[in-house]
């Protein structure tokens, strides 16, 4: 052992000493029997296989790669600065610098860790070392205030508890001046700007006004580098006023984020085209793999040098996105924070629901779905305007007697406000971990029902002789009750669909599916249709109240059904058609029902709806009555009842009634389409009867509409 | 897990089964292994196997932050660690100097008879 370390590992006393025991231990393996072990009385070979293995690349992260610290890599003249003495090639590496960052910074989005993705570079991990090279340092800063936005964004919405690992900061230095990074950058792109125009002015033989030195030697490059960095470091400041945008309290930026957008993206495809040229003009064939727009491979960047920092996690090696991949990701991830912008702040609690997952449907990735979540709930407000019990009281049409009503204070009903909480921040998870969470809230729900329920009869047991104040407290909580109903099936209804989004179920399971979308629909239409009348009702009272004419609209609408109901009408109608067309396929053999030694059809039911059925979502619905339902269904039945012809025609029927809403239009025409292409499978099956196991092949596909499947019959 | 193994005739069996009780009685005691890549781990000495394979308790990490040496060292805790053999450069233990001497002359001892 080296003098050095001898003096690190000193012994435990002053007369102990290190004795070296190399061969003691090489006789003592030589003594040992096959699988003989040396070990303690506290020896568990069980924990034992848990340890750390050394060397293992795939354990241990503190193998010491090419060089054994940041600071002896740059010794090492790992991340020079200048990058070069000549300047064209010091540009020429900084714009590919650059181009990594982005493609580390879209790859840390993706969900690996910071210390490996974006800090793989040296030069952040010095920042006082670049300060001499205001390019590169103005372009580093901006990356480290932007890194340490987005952590705060996605540390905020707790969006993260699906991605564990983007929070974690290892200790990483991310301050830096946030509010002078702006400044540097500014600075910087002041002066490329100028010297763009210079270089302009020179080619067209125009005087140049100001003696301007050039960004680097070459005339003929010039141009094009002075644009190409322009776009990337344009695209940086935007990038980072869409944050500060979006951060901005009770949605106040949103306007201005949209405009921020809107540039980026412009500067993104500006910084695509101008490398497209230059591809071109290279004539090279580049590798689909580069990381850069000029597929040089960048200066500086080193991933086993704080692989250590992600301590808590294996080193598992990771692949950076290539930089078309991260052009791509940052396109999308800026489409949909302008979707995010354009959210209405005026939005009642039902469209805001809406909105969320209109925009799930696009599977936004995690960084745009925090900052969804942070603009709908801020300081538990809505928005962080409206409290969350006046946007109950709105979406459940609760009159406006029930401000200042104790009724706010009830227990259940401050239990109901965080439950609304909830139920947004977990319609902004991914799709996997929201479909679990939404199964346990459901419970939740049903339990504050009850206890609604419980509140309204102790309070109102006896319905004589109750002074009208009494009256409109048990009117209120009777609509918060119906109101409470409805959004348990709405859940529910989520829940059932995701199980197809993420392709839980099999195709001899969608028969049970489709009866419990089937049966929970009905629910909420009910409790949907319900709701709405009481509150025409209400306004009906007031109109007349007020002695102002009702418009004859309103008075019919009464009456008939609101289009919010037909709409879902159609969902019903194609449900049950799928149902009893499927049981009826099974009923009469012509679907080969797969045996699955494991499970019978009962414990398959129980599987997938037993958190629906530990609810109680609907009340007394189990196997035997989803059995008794189907167990009669023929297609003899079917040809004479046609569901699908009821959900062809109510969707037409209701679509005049959407006109001004694009997306509902186009769900309504796939549920055109889906009940047309089953309508006609039906009747083809009716005709051909027997002869379908021989000839012909059923399938089921989901090609028009991502939850309702569509019945193919092709010959074999 | 006892020396059931312990063979009777004495010569080399009797010093390979005296080197195992040895380094039995040095289990618990903190061992400090070098590896190839330069790195140290001190810990208790947990477990050794046929291989040469060891298992180490309660370890931390030792690295030099600079190849050439003298350089300042960078440590952390790693907990239960493995060290395969084939990367095991050094190992010592500490002792007090009279069980060095009875350690060294136990290897002496050993060398003549193999």
């Amino acid at each position: 052992m080296a003098a050095a370390e001898a003096s690190i590992f000193s012994g435990s006393g002053d007369n102990s000493v290190w004795t070296d025991v190399s061969p003691l231990l090489q006789a003592a393996c030589n003594g040992l029997q096959d699988g003989e072990l040396i070990h303690g009385d506290n020896f568990n070979l069980y924990a034992a296989m848990s340890a750390l293995e050394i060397m293992d690349p795939k354990m241990d992260s503190g193998m010491i790669g090419r060089y054994y610290s940041v600071d002896e890599a740059i010794d090492g003249g790992a991340a020079p600065i200048p990058i070069s003495f000549d300047r064209t090639v010091d540009v020429q590496c900084t714009i590919d610098i650059m181009d990594h960052l982005l493609a580390c910074e879209a790859t840390w989005h993706k969900g690996h860790s910071l210390a490996q993705t974006v800090f793989s570079c040296i030069y952040l991990l010095r920042p006082e070392r670049t300060t001499s090279h205001a390019l590169l340092h103005s372009y580093s800063s901006v990356i480290r205030a932007t890194c340490k936005a987005v952590i705060s964004v996605v540390s905020d919405a707790r969006t993260h508890e699906e991605e564990d690992l983007f929070t974690m900061m290892y200790g990483l230095n991310l301050n830096g001046e946030d509010e002078k990074c702006l400044s540097i950058l500014n600075a910087v792109e002041e002066t490329i700007s100028r010297q763009l125009r210079a270089c302009r002015a020179l080619s067209a033989r125009r005087k140049v006004l100001e003696d301007i030195e050039p960004l680097q030697n070459n005339p003929m490059l010039e141009e094009g580098y002075c644009r190409a960095i322009l776009a990337r470091l344009r695209f940086r400041k935007h990038f980072y006023h869409v944050l500060m945008c979006l951060k901005r309290p009770q949605g106040r930026g949103l306007q201005l984020a949209r405009k921020h957008v809107a540039s980026c993206i412009s500067e993104l495809k500006a910084i695509r085209e101008l490398s497209g040229q230059h591809t071109a003009c290279g004539g090279q064939t580049i590798s689909e793999d580069r990381t850069t727009a000029s597929g040089r491979q960048p200066v500086g960047f080193d991933a086993s040098l704080n692989a250590r920092l992600s301590a808590p996690t294996p080193p598992r090696s990771i692949k950076i996105l290539s930089w078309s991949e991260a052009i791509e990701y940052f396109l999308k991830l800026l489409q949909d924070l302008d979707i995010i912008s354009s959210c209405s702040l005026e939005n009642s609690l039902d469209c805001v629901l809406h909105f969320v997952v209109q925009f799930q449907k696009s599977q936004p990735d995690l960084v745009a779905r925090a900052h969804l979540q942070r603009l709908l709930l801020q300081d538990g407000k809505l928005f962080g305007r409206e409290a969350i019990f006046s946007v109950i009281s709105k979406a459940a049409t609760l009159p406006e007697v029930v401000k200042n009503h104790d009724i706010e204070k009830m227990e259940c009903v401050i239990q109901l406000g965080q439950l609304v909480i909830n139920l947004l921040r977990i319609l902004c998870a991914n799709s996997a971990w929201q479909r679990r969470k939404l199964g346990k809230i459901l419970q939740d729900w049903r339990v504050t029902y009850i206890q609604l329920e419980l509140a309204l009869r102790s309070k109102f047991g006896e319905p004589s002789g109750t002074p009208s104040g009494e009256n409109i407290c048990m009117n209120i909580l009777k609509q918060l009750l119906v109101w409470v109903e409805e959004k348990v099936y709405w859940i529910a209804s989520r829940f059932l669909m995701l199980g197809f989004e993420l392709e839980l179920y099999s195709t001899s399971e969608y028969g049970m599916v489709y009866w419990y979308i089937y049966v929970v629909s009905v629910k909420l239409v009910e409790k949907l249709h319900h709701r709405i009348s009481i509150s025409n009702r209400g306004k009906r009272v007031k109109c007349r109240g007020k002695k102002k004419r009702v418009p004859g609209k309103d008075a019919t609408r009464d009456i008939q059904f609101s289009p919010t109901v037909l709409f879902l009408q159609s969902h019903i109608c194609l449900a049950e058609g799928l149902t009893m067309m499927l049981a009826a396929l099974r009923n009469e053999k012509m679907i080969l029902e797969s045996p699955t030694p494991f499970n019978s059809d009962q414990e398959r039911f129980f599987q997938h709806f037993e958190l629906l059925q530990k609810a109680g979502i609907p009340d007394h619905n189990s196997y035997q009555s989803f059995e008794g339902s189907t167990k009669n269904a023929s297609l003899s039945m079917l040809a004479m009842y046609n569901h699908f012809k009821d959900a062809q025609r109510i969707a037409k029927e209701v679509k005049s009634s959407f006109s001004d809403d694009p997306e509902r239009l186009s769900e309504l025409r796939r549920i055109e389409q889906v009940a047309e292409h089953n309508s006609v499978a039906l009747s083809l099956l009716c005709r051909v009867g027997d002869a379908l196991d021989s000839s012909l092949k059923l399938s089921f596909e989901f090609s028009h509409h991502p939850h309702f499947a569509t019945a193919v019959v092709r010959r074999s | 897990m006892e020396q059931g193994a312990e063979s009777a005739s004495p010569g080399i069996d009797a010093g390979k089964a005296d080197a195992v009780s040895r380094v039995r009685g040095l289990l618990f005691r903190r061992m400090l292994v070098g590896i190839k890549d330069g790195r140290f781990f001190l810990g208790n000495f947990h477990c050794l196997d046929k291989q040469g394979n060891i298992i180490l308790q309660d370890t931390v990490e030792y690295r030099s932050t600079r190849r050439s040496s003298p350089s300042p060292m960078e440590q952390r805790c790693l907990g239960l660690i493995l060290i395969p053999a084939s990367c095991r450069t050094s190992c010592h233990v500490d002792t007090s100097i009279e069980e060095r001497l009875s350690l060294l002359s136990l290897q002496d001892h050993h060398d003549q008879t193999s």
